[in-house]
């Protein structure tokens, strides 16, 4: 069951299809995530942008001009106050509000914020941050922030809810390209753009909410993965037994194929498909195993027929005679006719075996060189009483040929050749026997002037006990095996036999050996 | 009785031909289907021996096509003993199945079996009276006295006896006594018939003048 080629098949589609979903929803759970912080970082970079801008147009204010922030940042108690600015709401960065004359001291920029209002030369209504903003980072469930760093790191401005952030550096001397970092932290996303001389402005917001949404959106889409494998196990599921179903049905056919019922064939449907043509071939292959089987019935049913109906002759003869006294003479002739129905048991028994001994493929041949001319021209003479009773003249052209060979059971073909052309042609008629050579080939031809064969049992007069016309053959004693004695022992010899016929006009049949080179040799030695 | 033979084997034919002749049958014989064919619906036979390998039409055949005319009892002899054979045999109308080699004692029994049954007689004896007629050691018994009469005589009454207290034509008993081979002066039934009488009673046969005869008992 675990082995069967449906549940393989169903394994590796989910299989594959679970790899392919698992990649898939990762792919889209990044894609969404990133879409989703593309949207925050834009708000965000907004933000900032806006603070900065705003911060660039506070440093052009006409009042700033001139003035200089103090040289040094103050050390001591005012930096431990910087690093704790819960302390209270009074941002208490002491800075010297005394401006500095000293020239090397770059230019601040930006308004000091933080600083008590009275050292910090401050123009009414100026801050750091459009006053639009408030709302967004003051309000009780803002989840905004901000923090502006100077560039020395200490703050200029964060939003009350700001979290504590660890100022790092990114201003770059040499590079006046605007600096912009992103980053996520604690469930918060932030940007920190580097503006004019090096103010840091960070942006930041919980992204709690978008986290939450995306979990749930992971979860939606793990669901709908399980969903998809689940259709696709049991689609594919329901695809593969469809598929094999064919193949069940194929099976099942050739189980019950038997040699009692060989006659079922698998209904083809879809001839195209793989199948179909599996099926098609499996329907020729079972139309060659019934003809077999066939062939195979009828030729026990034959020779049993055959060998039976002497016996049964003897049998009865026997019984008779028996049966009462009798005078000498019909002694005699009960023995006469169990001799003669002896006989032909025996030469049909000889036949047999010859020919099982030919199918198991030891042909017991006893080859040796020899004249095919020679062996046509014995056999030719042997038939001339035979010709003669019917008036038939017996024509021959031969030409030597040395072939290899049986030579009893080739005069045996010859024979057999020569007397079914005697034995079915017309009174009066002729029969030509040649024997040459053509393309390296031995060819032995018998035509005969006869009755011919009809064209639609040409295919079967190889076969055995094969009659075209029964009548004749049992009036003359023919066993029905001659011919295929002869195909066995051509084809024995490598060679074959064929037969041409026209109906009323006679028959021919050749024979076709090829002559081996070593037959050559042999017979030019001897 | 007459019965046909069908067998191409003309060895096998000749011997079983001889043998029911000596069993007091009249035997026409064929040696290939359209023969047989031909015999078998141009006469009354009371059996038909019929092989099934025939030349020029086969056994089926020939007992299909007389099976359209004829009622004939037909024992098939075959070299096939498939039982599909032998179905097909008795399902095509055939009446009993031989297979080959046969024993020709059994071929005989068989043969009166397959007599008596069409004739409606399921038993080997008849009793007529004080007469009986045993058909298979072909006698005729008077009493305890076993009635000598010759092989035509006995075919005569049995025949009549197989068909008591019906009408039998001198036609039928010509055509069921004698075979195509009997001279004209062996068939002269009215002879037979006085001879019967002489050695069973004359009330034994009844003569329905210019029809035929008829054992009333």
């Amino acid at each position: 069951m675990i082995r069967s080629l449906r549940w393989r098949l169903q394994a590796w589609h989910a299989v594959v299809l679970t790899a392919v979903l698992m990649i898939f929803g990762v792919i889209v759970y990044h894609l969404l995530w990133q879409t989703r912080l593309n949207e925050i970082d834009a708000g965000l970079d907004r933000t900032a942008e806006v603070v900065i801008s705003h911060l660039r147009r506070l440093s052009l204010m006409p009042q700033w001009r001139g003035w200089r922030p103090p040289m040094e940042l103050p050390t001591g108690p005012a930096s431990n106050e910087v690093a704790d600015p819960t302390e209270d709401g009074n941002r208490s960065i002491s800075l010297d509000a005394t401006p500095s004359a000293e020239p090397e001291f770059r230019p601040w920029p930006i308004p000091v914020l933080g600083l008590p209002a009275e050292q910090v030369p401050q123009p009414s209504g100026v801050r750091l941050l459009p006053e639009e903003f408030s709302p967004l980072f003051k309000g009780e469930d803002s989840s905004w922030y901000f923090v502006i760093w100077a560039r020395d790191g200490h703050v200029l401005e964060k939003s009350e809810i700001a979290p504590e952030v660890e100022f790092e550096n990114h201003f770059v001397e040499s590079s006046w390209l605007p600096v912009r970092i992103a980053r996520t932290r604690w469930g918060k996303r932030e940007v920190v753009h580097v503006a004019n001389f090096g103010t840091h402005v960070l942006v930041g917001r919980s992204i709690e909410l978008e986290v939450a949404t995306q979990h749930a959106s992971g979860w939606i889409l793990a669901a709908c993965g399980w969903a998809i494998l689940a259709l696709g196990v049991i689609g594919g599921g329901w695809l593969s037994g469809r598929t094999i179903r064919p193949i069940a049905t194929m099976s099942n056919i050739a189980k019950n194929i038997s040699a009692e019922n060989l006659s079922q064939r698998i209904d083809v449907q879809e001839t195209d498909s793989e199948l179909g043509q599996l099926a098609h071939v499996l329907n020729q292959t079972f139309d060659r195993l019934e003809s077999a089987f066939e062939q195979q019935a009828r030729f026990t049913a034959d020779a049993s027929h055959e060998l039976r109906t002497p016996l049964s002759v003897i049998m009865s003869q026997i019984e008779l005679a028996l049966s009462k006294p009798r005078s000498n003479a019909e002694y005699l002739a009960a023995l006469e006719t169990c001799q003669r129905a002896s006989r032909r048991m025996r030469q049909l028994i000889d036949s047999l075996l010859l020919l099982a001994r030919f199918d198991s493929g030891q042909p017991d041949l006893n080859c040796g060189p020899l004249d095919l001319s020679e062996v046509a021209t014995e056999s030719v003479e042997l038939l001339r009483p035979l010709a003669d009773e019917k008036q038939i003249k017996l024509g021959s052209d031969m030409t030597p040929v040395p072939f290899v060979g049986d030579r009893e059971r080739l005069g045996q073909v010859m024979m057999n050749l020569l007397s079914n052309a005697i034995r079915y042609n017309q009174d009066g008629g002729r029969v030509d026997v040649r024997v040459e050579r053509i393309n390296g080939d031995a060819v032995v031809s018998v035509s005969d002037t006869g009755i011919g064969i009809p064209a639609s049992d040409l295919p079967h007069i190889f076969e055995r006990f094969f009659r075209v016309d029964r009548t004749r053959s049992r009036a003359d004693g023919g066993s029905g095996l001659g011919l295929a004695i002869c195909q066995s022992v051509v084809e024995a010899h490598g060679g074959q036999i064929t037969a041409r016929s026209e109906p009323q006009c006679g028959t021919t049949l050749e024979v076709r050996l090829p002559i081996a080179a070593e037959s050559e040799t042999l017979s030019q030695n001897s | 009785m007459r019965v046909l033979v069908v067998e191409d084997e003309p060895d096998l034919l000749r011997v079983v031909a001889a043998t029911l002749r000596e069993d007091g049958y009249a035997v026409d014989t064929a040696a290939d289907g359209e023969d047989a064919l031909y015999k078998a619906t141009a006469w009354e036979y009371d059996a038909i021996l019929l092989d099934v390998m025939l030349p020029k039409l086969d056994g089926w055949s020939v007992l299909r096509r007389m099976r359209e005319v004829k009622r004939t009892p037909v024992l098939m002899l075959t070299a096939r003993d498939t039982v599909g054979d032998r179905v097909r045999g008795l399902d095509a109308g055939a009446d009993d199945y031989v297979v080959k080699p046969f024993s020709l004692t059994e071929l005989k029994a068989r043969l009166r079996a397959l007599i008596r049954r069409s004739a409606g007689q399921a038993v080997a004896v008849i009793e007529i009276g004080d007469v009986q007629i045993d058909t298979v050691g072909k006698l005729v018994k008077r009493g305890d006295a076993i009635v000598p009469l010759t092989a035509t005589e006995y075919s005569l009454v049995e025949l009549l006896a197989l068909h008591r207290q019906k009408l039998v034509t001198r036609t039928t008993i010509y055509d069921h006594l004698f075979d195509e081979q009997d001279d004209s002066l062996s068939n002269l039934v009215d002879v037979h018939v006085s001879n019967i009488r002489k050695k069973l009673g004359r009330d034994f046969i009844t003569t329905r003048r210019g029809l035929g005869y008829v054992i009333e008992g």
